[in-house]
Formats: structure tokens, C-alpha cells, sequence
């Protein structure tokens, strides 16, 4: 049998792992920014007023909810539908509406510091975060992994169904004469709000 | 996809079509361009890493699952379908055709979408479906657009290199009905809208596989577009094509695979969107396909095992050789007159085709090794495409003259130093005839079918083979 990965040696010579003493938050800012996305950091009193100031600031008239949003799903709905925004969870709407949703505000199973991935799933599912222009995605501090190696290690473990897509900025394309166009199939922009503190629950 | 017309491959020599290919200004401004632009973009991405050890990691990797492949199939077998995906084997393409057909068919497929996928070039699929009634519709952008012109992809990665946002234009506007601007964000968009209303509406979704995951039953999907993501998470079927070399023993393989694929294929640290597909939806997900399939694709694949070029296997199909080598950068990817082009390409074509169709491509090549240098998994392309050489030499099927010219190099090539010093005598040779008018060169024995058709390489970059 070959050897598993060395972790020690793989972070000496792999770009996707965290360098030893590197801050796992300041990466994951800096590469979600690289890549033309967009992260702010909060307390965990405040994950939800980032989140509505980020939808808000895209100015929709609809906006998808997933289910991994857990008890913030609910207080996040009523800001927004008391500001005049329709809110559609995503599991229960049909395809054509979501389609024609502006935001879509989902959680994460794991988000990847050293390369600015968020991993959603799950109770997210797989359309979810993907249909919609703009996704703004929350980020608990805990679920943070330092590199590829790490997360994919805890993947099993964490039990993610049927489908996990990594995500990292919006969708891009350069096929037309090598010129980088954003929001090809997917999100336009992308926000990530990193909560920090304990865990929720 | 509708290719009229006969086998370019078949019907045609690398001369002739090289030719035809170096009549083209733009992709001669091009392909030089955007290859520099994703090479230097490697070169940037590992600038404080160590990329001969990663790539070193990588091989080992490749090369353990290549070496094991029987066993590291069955365990993805089994894991697949302990995820409730139904697996299928297609010992060739006629077979695999058939069996996605099959699949199609049963779903009451009509509308079908896909991600770019090289195994599907391969097996010609587009035309089979279409031949039932199916509409097939190509969702990377760049392959859309290979598909409205009725053309063929010149590149792994970059599949339009060769079109001008122009002849993109026009091809989109022919969709549209009216003349869309000239600029390639409003072009996308369009496209973008295009392609929207066929996610939406496909019943069957069809990709490729970056790798295949033996120990969770996973298929890895790598885009930049998010289409890998919507073919998978919207139509209610799935099918994946993969090249049964593709599987990978460990989920955390991907650590290493992941950073060599997507650096040396476009420098990016990681793609957009990496989606890891383990079955159909299950209950309690709120989407997902209600079937995944996934098609084993041999091909000419498992006949390499044990032979001489078995390494060919450790391929990820990243684009890197092509990006260096000063064939492929002068002629693009059509000159090859197959699917795989470049380096790559000059290998697997010889060895998928047979000899009398791909028997040439090898030659189409300088031996410089820039390919090797490049290579995330240090596949050995350049000692590939002298086997290659000598083994039609050997059939008979070379002019005279190369022949021996060909022995000679083998017998070099049984000695690092003497290897290095032929190296330095071809280098001096060609750059000494690129002083001499060509109609000289031309009538120097031997010569003359071989420099034909070409500009004549420089011999080894410096610093390209050490
Ligand atoms: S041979 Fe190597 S460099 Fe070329 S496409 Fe395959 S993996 Fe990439």
C-alpha cells in the first residue's frame, strides 16, 4: 500500500495548505478576495445583520433561503420580508421560481482557508447557492479547514450526502480570446461572512 | 455534434493539415499567446513552492493507481454502487455509445446537457445521440461554441484558442437572429441566458470525470463556469463518462491532484467549482438527479498496461505539454487531426487509432522535452514519443532515411551523455539550417519530408532538458 499524505511535508510544497503559524481567517479573506469574491469577518451576535446588509445591498425583490441556514433562516426571512423582499426557502420552491430569485443565503458543511473555498451540501443541496446571481454564503469560524488536506480528511466523517461542490469566487469564464468574464453559469458575486466565536446549536 | 465530412485524421496528413493551420494569422498570433499566458501563470503559481516535488507526489499517486488498477476499479465499483449509482463498462466506444443511448432512451431523454468532456470526443458521442432525435446541447462556453460552428475543440482546456471573439460573434448571432456586440461580456451573457433555458429544461445531464474517488465512490468534476454543477444538480438524470484511468485510490488524494491539475492547466490555486458527486439524491436533500450513472470507458486503455507505454495512463488531461511545446504552438490542436492534440495528443492518437492513422503524429514533434518538464505528473512524453517512433520505424512503415537517423538516436538514448550530446548536435543542426535558404535544406536527403510542412524548431529550449 502506498503511504498516506504527510501533511508536514505536503504544506512545504503545496499552494492549497496553510504555511506553518499562517492565520487561518486572514488567508481565507485574502484568497476569497484573489479570486474576485468579496469576506468580512463577525462576531457571532452579528452573522445576521451581515447577512441582511449584504442581500439588501444587491437590492432584490427575491431572495432564496437554504435549510442549512438553520435557526438564522427564520430571522434573516423576517428582516427581509419586513424591508418588502419576497423570501423563498429553497427546498420548497419550484424551479422556474427560484430561477428568477435575485440572492441566494446559504450555510457551508466546511469552508478552506488557504484556497478561499466554501464547500456547501447537504441540507443546501446542489442548486442552491448556484442559480441565483449573487450568493452570500455564512461561514462558521469552527467549520474553517486550513487546507485541502484537512477538510478533505474530515469529509467522510462530517457524512455529506449525495453531492459537496467547492466553490471559490464567483463563476468565470476566459474562453473568448483569453478575456476573464464573471458570472458565467453561476453567481455573479459571492459574500462571505465568517462568523467567529462557539459553536451554534 | 454534426461533423460532416471524412475523418480529417484519416483522410489527411499532419502536413497537409499543419499547412492549412499555419494559413491562419489569427491562430498564429493566438494560440503562442494564450499558451504563454497559462504557462506563465504555472510558473507564478508555484514561484514559492516546490512543484518538482509536488508533481513527484502526483506520480507516485498516478502511478500507483495505474499499476493497481483492477483493484482500485473494483473497490469504486463497489463504492459506486453502494452510493446507488448504476456502473457500466464499455470495453470500447462503440460499446459506450450504446450504452449511454441505452440510458437516454430509458429516461425519455429528449434535451440532453453537457460539460466538456475529452472521453466524449473520443467516442464521437454528440452525433450518436443526436442520431436518436436528442438534442444535445454543450454548455462550456467554449465548446457551445464549437458545437454551432460544427467544429472540433483545439485545445484540453481552452477549446476555442483558435476563434477570434469575432467568429465568436457571429456564431452566437446566428442563434440570436440579430447581430449581438462586440464584446465578450455581452457574448457571454448571451450565451449565459442561452444556456440557462437548457439547464432548466434537459432531462439528462452528461460529463466527463476528472478523477474518480475508488475509496467513496466519488466523481470529481472540475469547471470555472459552474456548468459541471447545473448538468449535475438540475436534469434528473446523470451520466458520467470516465476513462477507467482515472480513478483515484484516496478522497485525499485529491490534495495533491487537485493543485497539480488545476496549476499547470491555468495557474489557479484551485478551479471555481470542484464538485464531488457520490449518487443520486437522497432523501431529505431538497435536488439532485433521482439516477447517477457512470460509464467505465476502456478504449484501448487496459491493452497498455504492462507494455511500454503504460505511463501514458498517468495523464489528467491538464493542457501543460500543449502550452510548451513549439509544435503544437505553432499549428494548434487541428493539425493533429484527432481529439488529443500537442504532445498528448501525438501519444494517445498512434496509440487509440492504431499506427497507420496516428503513426505520424509522434514525428510531429522536436523532442525537445519541454513536455516532460511541464508534466504535473512527470509522464515521460518524450521518451513515449521515441518508442512510438521506433516502433513504426520498426514496422516499416518510415522512409529509409529516418530509419537509420532513428537507430542512431536510440542508441544515444542508452547513454545520458551521449543522449545529451545529440541533443546539442540536432540543436546546432537546425539552427545551422535556419540560416541556409530553405530550398537547400530541402534538397538534403532525408531532410526534406521531414522539415515539410514545418518551421524549423530550435532545437531544446534552454535549461528545457537538464
Ligand atoms: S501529458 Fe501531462 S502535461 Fe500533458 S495533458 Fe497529460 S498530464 Fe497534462
Amino acid at each position: 500500500m502506498r503511504p498516506r499524505i504527510d501533511p508536514a511535508r505536503l504544506a512545504a510544497i503545496a499552494p492549497t495548505e496553510l504555511r506553518p503559524g499562517e492565520d487561518a481567517v486572514a488567508r481565507f479573506v485574502a484568497e476569497v478576495e484573489a479570486v474576485a469574491g468579496t469576506a468580512e469577518v463577525v462576531a457571532r451576535g452579528d452573522a445576521v445583520d451581515a447577512a441582511e446588509r449584504a442581500v439588501l445591498a444587491h437590492r432584490p425583490l427575491r431572495v432564496v433561503l437554504a435549510a442549512d441556514l438553520d435557526a438564522r433562516r427564520e430571522a434573516l426571512a423576517g428582516r427581509l420580508e419586513t424591508v418588502g423582499v419576497e423570501v423563498v426557502h429553497y427546498e420548497q420552491a419550484d424551479r422556474a421560481t427560484v430561477a428568477e430569485a435575485d440572492v441566494a443565503v446559504t450555510g457551508c458543511v466546511a469552508a478552506v482557508a488557504a484556497t478561499g473555498s466554501i464547500v456547501t451540501g447537504g441540507a443546501a443541496g446542489r442548486g442552491g447557492a448556484l442559480i441565483a446571481p449573487v450568493h452570500v454564503c455564512l461561514v462558521e469560524r469552527r467549520r474553517l479547514f486550513d487546507g485541502l488536506l484537512d477538510v478533505l480528511r474530515a469529509l467522510p466523517a462530517i457524512g455529506v450526502g449525495s453531492a459537496l461542490s467547492f466553490q471559490s469566487g464567483p463563476s468565470r469564464t476566459a474562453d473568448i480570446e483569453k478575456t476573464l468574464i464573471l458570472g458565467m453559469h453561476g453567481p455573479k458575486a459571492v459574500h462571505v461572512v465568517v462568523v467567529e466565536g462557539d459553536a451554534d446549536s | 455534434m454534426n461533423r460532416p465530412g471524412p475523418d480529417p485524421l484519416t483522410s489527411s496528413t499532419f502536413s497537409q493539415r499543419a499547412h492549412e493551420q499555419l494559413g491562419k494569422p489569427f491562430l498564429r498570433r493566438a494560440v503562442p499567446k494564450a499558451t504563454d499566458h497559462a504557462y506563465n501563470a504555472l510558473r507564478d503559481r508555484f514561484r514559492d513552492h516546490d512543484y518538482d516535488a509536488l508533481r513527484e507526489q502526483g506520480r507516485r499517486i498516478r502511478a500507483d493507481a495505474v499499476e493497481h488498477l483492477d483493484e482500485h476499479l473494483a473497490t469504486l465499483v463497489a463504492a459506486l454502487e453502494r452510493n446507488g449509482v448504476s456502473v457500466h463498462r464499455a470495453a470500447d466506444d462503440a460499446r459506450a455509445r450504446e450504452i449511454i443511448r441505452g440510458i437516454v432512451r430509458d429516461a425519455g431523454g429528449r434535451r440532453v446537457v453537457k460539460v466538456k468532456s475529452m472521453a466524449s470526443e473520443e467516442i464521437g458521442l454528440n452525433p450518436a445521440l443526436e442520431a436518436d432525435g436528442v438534442e444535445v446541447v454543450e454548455t462550456d462556453l467554449g465548446e457551445y461554441v464549437v458545437q454551432l460552428d460544427h467544429d472540433r475543440p483545439s485545445h484540453i482546456i481552452a477549446p476555442i484558442i483558435h476563434k477570434t471573439r469575432g467568429e465568436v460573434r457571429d456564431s452566437l448571432s446566428r442563434v440570436a437572429g440579430r447581430e449581438l456586440p462586440d464584446d465578450a461580456a455581452a457574448l457571454t451573457g448571451f450565451a449565459r441566458d442561452t444556456l440557462r433555458e437548457a439547464f432548466l429544461t434537459a432531462d439528462v445531464g452528461i460529463s466527463g470525470a476528472n478523477f474518480g474517488i475508488a475509496e467513496t465512490g466519488t466523481i470529481c468534476l472540475v469547471t470555472n463556469e459552474g456548468n459541471g454543477r447545473m448538468c449535475t444538480s438540475l436534469p434528473r438524470v446523470h451520466i458520467s463518462l470516465m476513462g477507467i484511468e482515472r480513478v483515484l485510490p484516496r478522497l485525499e488524494d485529491l490534495a495533491v491532484m487537485l493543485p497539480l491539475l488545476t496549476g499547470a492547466g491555468t495557474g489557479q490555486l484551485i478551479t471555481t467549482y470542484v464538485s464531488l458527486l457520490s449518487g443520486p439524491r437522497r432523501p431529505g436533500e431538497p435536488d439532485g438527479p433521482r439516477e447517477m450513472h457512470v460509464v467505465l470507458l476502456d478504449n484501448g486503455r487496459s491493452a497498455l498496461r504492462g507494455g511500454a507505454y503504460q505511463d501514458v495512463l498517468h495523464c489528467i488531461r491538464c493542457g501543460a505539454c500543449q502550452n510548451v511545446c513549439p509544435v503544437y504552438r505553432q499549428v494548434g490542436g487541428h493539425a493533429y487531426g484527432w481529439v488529443y492534440g500537442g504532445p498528448i495528443g501525438a501519444v494517445l492518437t498512434p496509440l487509440f487509432r492504431g499506427m497507420d492513422a496516428g503513426g505520424e503524429l509522434p514525428h510531429a514533434s522536436t523532442l525537445c522535452g519541454a513536455c516532460d518538464d511541464v508534466c504535473p505528473v512527470k509522464i515521460p512524453i518524450h521518451d513515449l514519443l521515441h518508442g512510438l517512433r521506433s516502433d513504426r520505424v520498426r514496422g516499416d512503415a518510415a522512409p529509409r532515411a529516418e530509419r537509420v537517423a532513428s537507430s542512431l538516436w536510440s542508441l544515444a538514448w542508452s547513454n545520458p551523455w551521449t543522449y545529451r550530446a545529440s541533443v546539442t548536435f540536432a540543436r546546432v543542426g537546425t539552427r545551422a539550417a535556419a540560416r541556409v535558404p530553405s530550398g537547400l535544406v530541402r534538397r538534403v536527403p532525408g531532410a526534406a519530408r521531414w522539415l515539410d510542412g514545418r518551421d524549423l524548431p530550435g532545437g531544446p529550449r534552454p535549461g528545457g532538458r537538464r
